[in-house]
């Protein structure tokens, strides 16, 4: 196994559902032979790869290590465990799952508190006033300090805390916290408010590769499969295949379809009998389709696709361009 | 060439001692608290930082100004002038993982309960030059500061407390000093916060008035108080953006002020000449820090210090949160080497903040071993 390919995938909850649906989109299925327990997995039709089931951390620790090659993982744990992330690994994409913020949030009774530089100057005042600084309940100590530190707070004071962050303000053992959320409704349930600068991190599930794992021909190979599939998929997402044929069907109505809705032509301008496929954004198929009529179509089909392989792969290209 | 083990560290050492400085040699293991409390959170990124069996956090010392004040704070002679000095390694996380080293030896002194002041202060740059002579440096580029001046030029100037709170912390951190003053000047231009009908309301209010108001709001808010601040100093804050808002930018000749005062420089006499005159023009009482300065060169001199090879800045700080008065850096002149080899300062809120009843002048400085032995060893 020591030589496998390996995807580290999160071993629990929405976010391995999503992940395995994700891959599943892109053809990728994931499969645990030895039943739905088991921390190690693998890919159908893609025998040269090892499924690694870890949990959140553990995935960003392979990655950093080089104990996976691929990794799908949140920005905010990348930015908060790995100290040089740019150094250790590369982000490929976004996949579209996940969305969760890193904020700054502070008890709602602090109604002076609206702005970070509401917050350095309340700061400073508490830490004139109660002769200690301000404690910051966090588990994300380096995003925490790092956002901080760019904004000039400097009378703070970090408590680590693994979990029921949210709590910490009213139990007392911290003023403020810094927490991830996705809708806001624990922080309001626990009497907090998200500050409106505050917001440190943007985050969502991301693949990520190792820079530190082995990279020879094999796992480049291996590697080119995956993207190419996964490329395939998301460029299938991002267009409909609009299809029609007519006489009047030209050149200079192809160049201002470009022009007007950034679609491409992946098999060529029309033939000489006027046949046409286009790759439209969704948001522009209905305005595509008048236009095609008004030009003379008569018939417009709109499809939408499994698959678009391209011969070059964008995201094999910034994995190649980060080794 | 190992740092440890060497004569010329001995012959150093027994130098502090024979000047009456007793030596002191703190555990390498320290509360992680009182860096974190004292220099900032900046500082944890250096630091190596472990934790006990419960759950107390525990660091390698970064360095010994703050091991130092402890000991002495838990000695027989706390609350009395006594002297200490130090030698051994620190260790902090490189920047990035590429340059420098992990453990590194400094030697150095920290002098507590002293009052005369200006002695005290030259006392510390004289041996750190001392210093840099046991390693054949003998003419340092000497760099010195006085973040007492810039704290009695914001205490005189005619600005909201919040203001002078901010300048001051920022007075350490450069470049954000400079946003706060633009933000000062801009200030009037700047959107009013949402909550300016709370301001507005409060206006010329007492603390009273002010208090029964942010309750209210609380109550009708449906907010039953948590977190670490009162209604209390709610309402106080509430009321000082009340008074800012009345005046919500800084008069440009404020800033003029400000920056006329950053920009003086050159050796102390010219300086201290300069900023007396500065004083008259902007009628700004600077004479206690003023005379504390003056005298401090004085005392210098004295020493055989060439006052004119020092490089005085009103601007220069050392990024360290607890200096309250003189600061000064040793460099080599010629460049050969990048970093302070000697630095100091005065500290003299430091050990209150670490817990003593009351407070206690302090002042001293670290020297970079290995610097200058490198240094010495190009030679």
């Amino acid at each position: 196994m020591s030589e496998a390919f390996i995807i580290a995938v999160p071993a629990k909850g929405r976010l391995q559902e999503n992940a395995e649906s994700f891959f599943a989109r892109a053809g990728l299925t994931l499969l645990k032979p030895r039943g739905a327990r088991d921390y190690r997995g693998s890919i159908a039709d893609v025998p040269a790869i090892a499924v690694a089931y870890l949990s959140a951390a553990e995935i960003v620790e392979a990655l950093a290590e080089g104990g996976a090659h691929f990794g799908v993982t949140g920005r905010d744990l990348v930015h908060e465990l790995i100290s040089d992330p740019d150094q250790r690994s590369i982000f490929i994409d976004d996949l579209g799952f996940g969305h969760a913020n890193v904020v700054v949030a502070v008890p709602q009774a602090w109604i002076d508190v609206r702005s970070m530089a509401d917050l350095d100057d309340v700061a400073s005042a508490f830490r004139l006033k109660h002769e200690r600084k301000m404690r910051v309940a966090t588990k994300y100590v380096n995003l925490t300090r790092g956002f901080f530190a760019a904004r000039g707070i400097t009378d703070y004071r970090i408590v680590e805390s693994s979990g029921a962050t949210e709590g910490a303000p009213a139990a007392g053992t911290a003023e403020l916290i810094v927490d991830i959320t996705t809708t806001g409704s624990t922080l309001a349930a626990n009497g907090l408010k998200v500050i409106e600068d505050g917001i440190i991190l943007r985050s969502q599930a991301s693949l990520v590769a190792s820079r530190q794992a082995k990279w020879g021909v094999l796992e480049r190979d291996t590697a080119r499969i995956v993207l190419d599939r996964i490329a395939a998929q998301k460029r299938a997402r991002a267009v409909r295949e609009v299809r029609t044929r007519f006489a009047a069907c030209d050149d200079a109505l192809l160049a201002q379809a470009k022009q007007r809705f950034g679609v491409e032509a992946p098999f060529g301008g029309p033939t000489s009998s006027g046949m046409l496929t286009l790759h439209c954004p969704p948001q522009y198929v209905h305005a595509l389709a008048s236009l095609l009529r008004e030009q003379g179509a008569d018939h417009v089909s709109v499809m939408r696709l499994e698959y678009v392989f391209s011969r070059s792969n964008s995201l094999y290209t910034k994995l190649e361009s980060g080794l | 060439m190992s740092a440890a083990d060497s004569t010329r560290n001995d012959a150093l050492i027994a130098a502090f001692q024979r000047a009456g400085y007793l030596r002191v040699v703190p555990p390498i293991l320290q509360p992680a608290g009182p860096f974190l409390d004292l220099s900032g959170e900046d500082i944890r990124r250096r630091m190596y930082l472990t934790s006990d069996a419960q759950g107390h956090e525990l660091c390698l010392r970064p360095d010994l100004t703050i091991p130092v004040s402890r000991e002495y704070l838990a000695s027989a002679a706390v609350g009395r002038p006594q002297g200490f000095c130090y030698l051994g390694p620190v260790f902090r996380q490189p920047r990035a993982v590429t340059d420098g080293v992990s453990e590194f030896w400094q030697a150095g002194i920290e002098s507590f309960g002293r009052t005369d002041t200006a002695a005290a202060d030259a006392e510390m740059v004289s041996l750190g030059l001392e210093a840099a002579a046991h390693f054949s440096l003998n003419e340092p580029a000497i760099y010195l500061g006085d973040v007492g001046l810039f704290s009695a030029l914001v205490a005189a100037l005619d600005l909201a407390p919040a203001w002078k709170r901010r300048l001051i912390k920022d007075f350490n951190h450069k470049s954000t000093l400079a946003q706060d003053l633009d933000l000062l000047a801009i200030g009037a231009a700047q959107a009013p916060p949402e909550y300016q009908g709370v301001l507005n309301a409060l206006a010329g209010s007492d603390p009273k008035a002010a208090h029964a108001l942010v309750t209210d709001l609380l109550s009708i808010a449906g907010i039953t108080a948590v977190g670490g601040r009162s209604v209390g100093e709610i309402a106080d804050r509430f009321l000082e953006q009340a008074a800012l808002g009345a005046k919500a930018s800084l008069p440009k000749e404020v800033r003029a002020l400000i920056e006329r005062f950053l920009a003086i420089s050159g050796d102390p006499d010219d300086a201290a000449a300069e900023l007396r005159t500065f004083a008259d023009d902007s009628k700004i009482a600077l004479d206690a820090s003023l005379d504390l300065f003056e005298n401090r060169t004085g005392f210098l001199a004295a020493r055989g210090i060439a006052v004119d090879r020092i490089r005085f800045s009103t601007a220069f700080g050392r990024g360290v949160d607890y200096y309250t008065g003189v600061v000064f850096e040793l460099h080599d002149a010629q460049g050969r080497i990048a970093g302070q080899l000697v630095a100091g300062g005065r500290y003299d809120g430091l050990l209150t903040r670490l817990g003593s009843a009351k407070p206690i002048p302090a002042v001293g400085f670290a020297v970079w071993i290995e610097r200058l032995a490198t240094l010495q060893g190009d030679t």
